[in-house]
């Protein structure tokens, strides 16, 4: 279990170095190839780099100073959901309310500033309060209650994105802190070209951390491979249940809140946040994090996040029609994930492990 | 027919056409006008369009219309729409497959499914990143295409709003149904049945804003003679719709009217109109015409509905995208109001036959 926690560090670049040791004399790009194929998010990243790659070649506008910016919004939001999720499916749990709380939480934001008349700071905390409450609600049905997660936060979802419609009266409205001229809060949470790149790696890697090298993270996955021995060697595993479910939530409304500002628009349709959520556990799944639980990586999300942002924003830049944008998604990502497991062979043969 | 053919239909009946088709044996004439009068002046500049370009887009391809605007480099137009899926917008794909296929330019059709308006955005600026030459998109928020807009339009990419329209927004031109107006002249209707007592207004999603300007045009002609209004969200997707109008039925069966502002509940107030069997009790009436809504109006569930000819929604913006770049200077595209028809039980009838304009096929054919 704990040599399971560590092996990001403790099997990644300083791992087994037989094949390495032999090629000391060249560190070159085989060694560093070499490397990264042996780190977790190893495949995955070989398979993020050959898609960038073919989307480069193919497609004249898609290396363009305008398109990187244009493919920050199709993978940071869904990198910084995933991380979250990250943490409950370490568990063997899951947590289908985060589009209820991507939807609610500017929905709140707006009615704290519009309604209430708190400041557009006091607004954004005291919405992302709400949510990490409802997370702990979470937490407490499926740890205390032993209520299965999937069944919780489904109805968590339906009761938040009902809500949403309920206290919103079902009608879009302009976003406090998003309006043109955009001010500083805005550009920082969310407007701002990069704000969502930088939240998002600031929080990867800060969840990175965590689940490496805190017993936080060594707890959570201790729970998910086993939850009884966990249990029986003193982990307080209610506790560490509920806290990943309370940080679930929190990021979900923090990327709510990001998105709801940086389109300038709060939207109380619950289409959109069903089909986000979706997306957001491919990405935590195809970067590498087990649906069954007891292993997982944040930074892993991220690299799966970008895939798919990839393979949407190149799809769209080739001319793709909407009808046809599914069934190209859906094949890239059965091509993909079977090539990922082939380069996961090789990674194992470098010195990865599982 | 196969689609090159038609044309050289159109060429083959230059201005006189109109007297040589009136004096074909067995020709309506009645059908004719009403048609005429129907289609109105949108179709007729097109129609005349048509003609004149009609001879060299038969050869097709990038640059096809060559002989008639210049060898250009075959244009690439990127419509953004809220619900790509939605059979109401079919017609509208045809509307920009036919007009590109006549101008030797290319299209593609994106944005989202599902009325998410963060994903519109995503595609509208990838439409800008791959240096489209031209981009409609469907307003359908008041605030989060502004930003955007201006920012394709200082890159030199025309921008043209169709189908839905937010005010204060920098697009060109708006081509589409004054939404407003039609719920007035919804209003209107109502009232002429209605003059008095309780309606039912239906709309799938309120504050959108392709929906919500008809049920306040609506409502204000309403609130003005003094009529009681229950405004009722069904949600977007149809079976709910239905029973969410079934449910307000059920608890106001004193109603005298029931109206839906949009596709989807207009077709779900007829097929509860027709499973309650409230004909003659209750007057209803919509918007657009699903295939369902054809039908359910012909046999007289619900008494009109409002057409806003989705076809024109596409083929229009093309055109408006297209003389904006091959020319330099039919640079400030035409509002096009795309139609306020309404279409009763006695003229649904063209409707009803399967037609590329309606969407209900993908086959060109000429209207006999």
């Amino acid at each position: 279990m704990a040599s399971v926690a560590q092996d990001p560090a403790s099997t990644g670049p300083g791992g087994p170095e037989g094949p390495a040791q032999s090629r000391r004399a060249l560190p070159g790009w085989r060694q560093i190839g070499s490397r990264i194929i042996a780190l977790r998010e190893g495949s995955i990243i070989v398979i993020t780099l050959v898609v960038a790659i073919y989307f480069s070649a193919n497609t004249s506008n898609f290396l363009t100073g305008g398109n990187l910016e244009t493919l920050l919004p199709y993978f940071a939001p869904f990198a910084i959901l995933a991380a979250g999720e990250v943490f409950v499916m370490i568990l063997g749990e899951i947590d289908l309310s985060i589009a209820g709380m991507y939807l609610f939480a500017p929905i709140i934001y707006y009615k704290l500033n519009t309604s209430v008349g708190l400041s557009l700071g006091l607004s954004l905390i005291g919405a992302l309060l709400i949510c990490v409450a409802v997370g702990a609600m979470n937490g407490v049905f499926v740890s205390v209650l032993g209520i299965n997660s999937f069944v919780t936060t489904l109805g968590t979802l339906f009761t938040f994105e009902g809500l949403s419609l309920i206290i919103s009266k079902g009608t879009p409205v302009a976003t406090p802190g998003g309006q043109v001229p955009v001010g500083t809060f805005g550009k920082v949470f969310g407007a701002g070209t990069y704000s969502e790149l930088i939240w998002a790696i600031a929080i990867v890697v800060l969840l990175q951390v965590a689940l490496t090298f805190t017993r936080w993270g060594l707890y959570t996955v201790a729970i998910g491979s086993n939850k009884l021995g966990a249990a029986e060697a003193g982990v307080r595993v209610n506790l560490v249940m509920i806290r990943n479910f309370m940080l679930c939530a929190l990021t979900a409304g923090l990327v709510g809140i990001f998105e709801a500002i940086r389109a300038q628009t709060v939207q109380p349709n619950p289409a959109g946040p069903n089909e986000i959520l979706f997306f957001a556990v491919a990405a935590a799944v195809i970067g590498g994090t087990l649906l069954t639980g007891g292993s997982g990586t944040v930074v892993g999300a991220l690299i799966g996040a970008l895939f798919l942002g990839i393979l949407k924003d190149g799809l769209i830049l080739q001319g793709v029609q909407a009808n046809y944008l599914l069934f190209y998604t859906g094949l890239a990502v059965i091509v993909a994930m079977t090539a990922n497991v082939f380069v996961g062979r090789a990674r194992r043969g470098h010195g990865g492990s599982d | 027919m196969p689609e090159t053919d038609q044309p050289h239909a159109v060429v083959g009946r230059p201005d006189g056409a109109d007297a040589a088709v009136i004096d074909r044996p067995g020709f309506d004439r009645r059908a004719f006008l009403r048609r005429t009068a129907l289609t109105g002046v949108g179709v007729g500049s097109v129609s005349t369009l048509l003609a004149a370009c009609g001879s060299s887009a038969s050869s097709g391809g990038s640059g096809g219309s060559g002989s008639v605007f210049g060898s250009h480099p075959g244009y690439k137009f990127v419509f953004v729409n809220h619900v790509t899926t939605n059979p109401f917008f079919t017609p509208t794909q045809y509307g920009i497959a036919d007009a590109c296929k006549l101008l030797g330019c290319t299209y593609q059709w994106t944005g989202s499914e599902n009325s998410d308006v963060s994903q519109m955005v995503n595609a509208f600026n990838s439409a800008i990143a791959s240096k489209a030459d031209g981009i409609a998109v469907a307003l359908i928020d008041l605030h989060a295409f502004n930003a955007p807009v201006e920012k394709a339009l200082k890159a030199g990419i025309p921008v043209v709003a169709y189908n839905a329209d937010a005010e204060g927004n920098a697009r060109l031109a708006y081509v589409g149904q004054d939404l407003k107006l039609a719920g007035e002249k919804m209003g209107e209707r109502i009232v002429a049945k209605v003059p008095s007592g309780e309606v039912g207004l239906f709309i799938a999603t309120p504050g959108s804003a392709n929906l919500q300007p008809r049920i306040e045009g609506a409502e204000k002609v309403l609130k003005a003679h003094g009529i009681s209004i229950h405004t009722v969200a069904t949600g977007a997707a149809v079976p709910g719709e239905e029973s969410a109008i079934e449910a307000f039925y059920k608890s106001h069966t004193g109603v005298k009217g029931m109206y839906s502002v949009d596709g989807g509940s207009t077709e779900s107030l007829a097929k509860v109109m027709q499973k309650l069997g409230l004909k003659g009790k209750v007057h209803a009436g919509g918007f657009d015409l699903t295939e369902q809504t054809q039908n359910l109006l012909k046999a007289g569930f619900i008494e009109f509905t409002i057409d806003q000819q989705p076809y024109l929604q596409g083929f229009v913006p093309a055109l408006q995208l297209f003389f904006y770049k091959v020319s330099g200077t039919q640079t400030g595209p035409f509002e096009a109001n795309t139609g306020l028809k309404f279409v009763t039980k006695d003229t649904v009838d063209p409707y009803v036959t399967k037609s590329r304009y309606e969407g209900t096929t993908s086959a060109a054919a000429v209207v006999k």
